[in-house]
C-alpha cells in the first residue's frame, strides 16, 4: 500500500493536476478572507470551501493515470487497493491544504467575537477549526468518490452531480459538513467554540462507506 | 460476452488464446489478470499477476526508469533493487538509452517495452500478455520469448493472445480458442502451426551418458551421435536455458558447439516431452 500510495502521489504531484483545485481555494480565500476579520468566522469559511476542492481532488486522483496503466497497476495490486490508493492521496492533499489554511487563519484573523466585544480561546478556536477542516475533506471526498469514475464515467453527468453534491453537502442541515461550518460560524456571536467532535465522526463513516462502494465497483466496470 | 467458461492455468504452463477480434480474448485476459471481475461465476486463486496491455499510452509524468521504479515497488519489491532491475530490464529490450527519457517523448514501441519490461521484472507468479509483441522491434520481440520461456521454467503461468500463428509456435502447452461467446480447448485434429520458429543445434559431450532431465524436456530431438557425446535441437528462444542446465549440471556437460539449424523441415516433433505439465492448480474460472 505505501508503495500505492507513493505511486499516486508523484503522479499527483508530478501532473500539475493538483494546480487548479488548489488554485481556486486559494480565490475562495482571497475573496472571503481578509486580515483581522473574526477568528471563528474565518475558520468557519475556509473549511466549507474545501469540500468542493477536496471532491475536485478526488475526481483528479482517479483520472490520473491512461486506463492501459491503471489496469498494470490493478493487475498488480489488485483493483480495489490501487482505486483506494488513489482516494486517500486526494484525501491527506486536501487534509494537508485545509490544515495549512488554517494555520494562516489563525495567524491573520482577529481572535474575538463577531461584534468584536469578547475574546475567543486561539488554541480551542484552532483545534475546532483543524476538526472542522477533517469534516469537510472527508464529506468532499465521499462526493468526490461517488461522482467520480467507477461509479459515474461520464463526464456530462459526473461535474455537474459533483456540483450538486458538494453543495448539498454544505447547505442542508444534518449535513456533517454544514453542522462544522455553522457551528463554528454560529459559535463567533457569543464567542464560543462548538468542537465539531460528532460531525466529524459522522464525516468519517459517511466517506468510509462512499469509498468502500466506489472500491467494490471497480472491478466491475469496463474503462 | 463470455459464457461457460473453464479453465485452469498450471504453474509452468504456457497458453495460448485465440479468436477472432471482437471476441472477448482481451476480455477473458482482464478476468484472468484480476483487473476485471466476472458477473457470473468466480474467479479463485490470487498469484502475484503481471499484465501486458495491447497497447501502452506513455501520457504518465515519468521518465521510463521512475516509472518502472514505481511499479517494481508496486510489485513488491525494494525500491533500490527495483531500480537496478528496471536498468537491467530496460537494457536486455534494448531501451537503456531510453532510461531518462519522459514517458510522453517516447515512441509507441519504446513505451511498449516499458509495459512489456514493468511485467517481467517483478518475476510475478502468473503473466498475462495482451499482444505484447506488437510494436516491438525484431531483436525485442525474441528477447519476449526468450523471457517467456525463461518465467515458464521459473514455474510462472504464462498466458497470452498473439494475432501472429507462428508466435511461440508449438511451446504453448494448450491452445484454447474463443468463439460464439465460449472458450473452446484446440485439439489435434486442428493442427496448430507447425513449429517453425528458428531451431539451434547444439553439441555436448559429458562425463556420464545420460544428459540432465530438464536439457531432455527441453529439446526437440536429442540424439547421441558418439559415445558420451549428444545433438541437441532446441528452439532458438529456448537454447539459453537449455544451456544453462547443461553449463550448471553436476557434473557439467561440456558445449562443443552452437550452430543454428538449417534443416529443420525433416525433423519430427514426437519427442518433446509434456508430461510435465499437468501440475497443482493454480487458479480456476468458474462457469459463467
Amino acid at each position: 500500500m505505501t508503495a500505492l500510495l507513493r505511486y499516486q502521489t508523484a503522479l499527483l504531484v508530478r501532473s500539475q493536476r493538483w494546480l487548479p483545485p488548489f488554485l481556486l481555494y486559494a480565490v475562495f480565500l482571497g475573496i472571503g478572507l481578509q486580515g483581522g476579520q473574526p477568528l471563528l468566522d474565518s475558520l468557519g469559511y475556509a473549511a466549507a470551501f474545501l469540500l468542493p476542492v477536496a471532491a475536485w481532488l478526488v475526481r483528479n486522483c482517479v483520472a490520473n493515470e491512461p486506463p492501459a496503466a491503471r489496469a498494470v497497476v490493478a493487475a498488480a495490486a489488485g483493483p480495489a487497493r490501487a482505486h483506494l490508493a488513489s482516494v486517500l492521496v486526494a484525501l491527506s492533499s486536501a487534509s494537508a491544504l485545509g490544515t495549512i489554511t488554517t494555520v494562516i487563519v489563525a495567524l491573520i484573523s482577529d481572535p474575538v467575537s463577531s461584534d468584536h466585544q469578547k475574546r475567543v480561546p486561539v488554541p480551542e478556536a484552532v483545534g475546532a477549526g483543524l476538526l472542522a477542516v477533517l469534516t469537510c475533506a472527508l464529506l468532499g471526498v465521499a462526493v468526490g468518490a461517488l461522482t467520480a469514475w467507477p461509479v459515474l464515467r461520464s463526464t456530462g453527468r459526473a461535474v455537474p452531480a459533483l456540483l450538486l453534491a458538494a453543495l448539498l453537502a454544505l447547505v442542508v442541515s444534518g449535513s456533517p459538513a454544514h453542522a462544522a461550518a455553522s457551528g463554528l460560524v454560529g459559535g463567533s456571536h457569543t464567542a464560543t467554540v462548538h468542537t465539531p467532535v460528532l460531525p466529524l465522526a459522522a464525516a468519517a463513516l459517511l466517506s468510509a462507506a462512499a469509498i468502500a462502494a466506489a472500491c467494490a465497483l471497480t472491478s466491475r466496470r469496463s474503462p | 460476452m463470455l459464457r461457460n467458461v473453464h479453465l485452469e492455468l498450471a504453474p509452468g504452463s504456457l497458453t495460448r488464446i485465440d479468436g477472432p477480434n471482437g471476441s472477448g480474448k482481451s476480455t477473458l485476459l482482464r478476468l484472468l489478470a484480476g483487473i476485471d471481475a466476472p458477473t457470473e461465476g468466480t474467479v479463485t486463486g490470487r498469484p502475484r499477476t503481471a499484465y501486458v496491455p495491447e497497447r501502452f499510452p506513455a501520457a504518465l509524468p515519468f521518465t521510463a526508469l521512475g516509472y518502472l521504479t514505481h511499479l517494481g515497488t508496486v510489485h513488491g519489491l525494494p525500491r533500490a533493487s527495483a531500480e537496478r532491475a528496471a536498468d537491467a530490464w530496460l537494457d536486455r529490450f534494448g531501451a537503456a538509452a531510453y532510461a531518462r527519457t519522459p514517458m510522453t517523448r517516447l515512441s509507441k514501441g519504446s513505451s511498449q517495452k516499458v509495459a512489456v519490461a514493468q511485467a517481467l521484472f517483478a518475476e510475478p507468479e502468473l503473466l498475462v500478455l495482451d499482444e505484447a509483441w506488437t510494436g516491438l522491434d525484431t531483436q525485442a520481440r525474441a528477447e519476449l520469448e526468450r523471457a517467456v520461456a525463461e518465467r515458464t521454467a521459473a514455474g510462472s503461468a504464462v498466458v497470452f493472445v498473439d494475432h501472429d500463428p507462428r508466435r511461440l509456435a508449438g511451446v504453448a502447452d494448450t491452445v484454447y480458442t474463443v468463439r460464439d461467446g465460449g472458450l473452446h480447448r484446440r485439439t489435434g485434429e486442428e493442427p496448430t502451426v507447425a513449429p517453425d520458429g528458428p531451431r539451434m543445434i547444439i553439441e555436448v559431450h559429458g562425463a556420464t551418458a545420460a544428459l540432465p532431465a530438464e536439457v531432455l524436456r527441453r529439446a526437440v530431438v536429442a540424439e547421441e551421435t558418439a559415445e558420451r557425446t549428444h545433438r541437441l535441437t532446441v528452439r532458438a528462444s529456448h537454447s539459453d536455458l537449455l544451456l544453462r542446465a547443461l553449463l550448471t549440471a553436476r557434473p557439467p556437460w561440456h558445449v562443443a558447439g552452437v550452430r543454428p539449424d538449417e534443416s529443420r523441415d525433416a525433423i519430427p516433433d514426437e519427442s518433446r516431452d509434456t508430461s510435465s505439465v499437468s501440475r497443482d492448480v493454480s487458479r480456476d474460472e468458474g462457469h459463467g
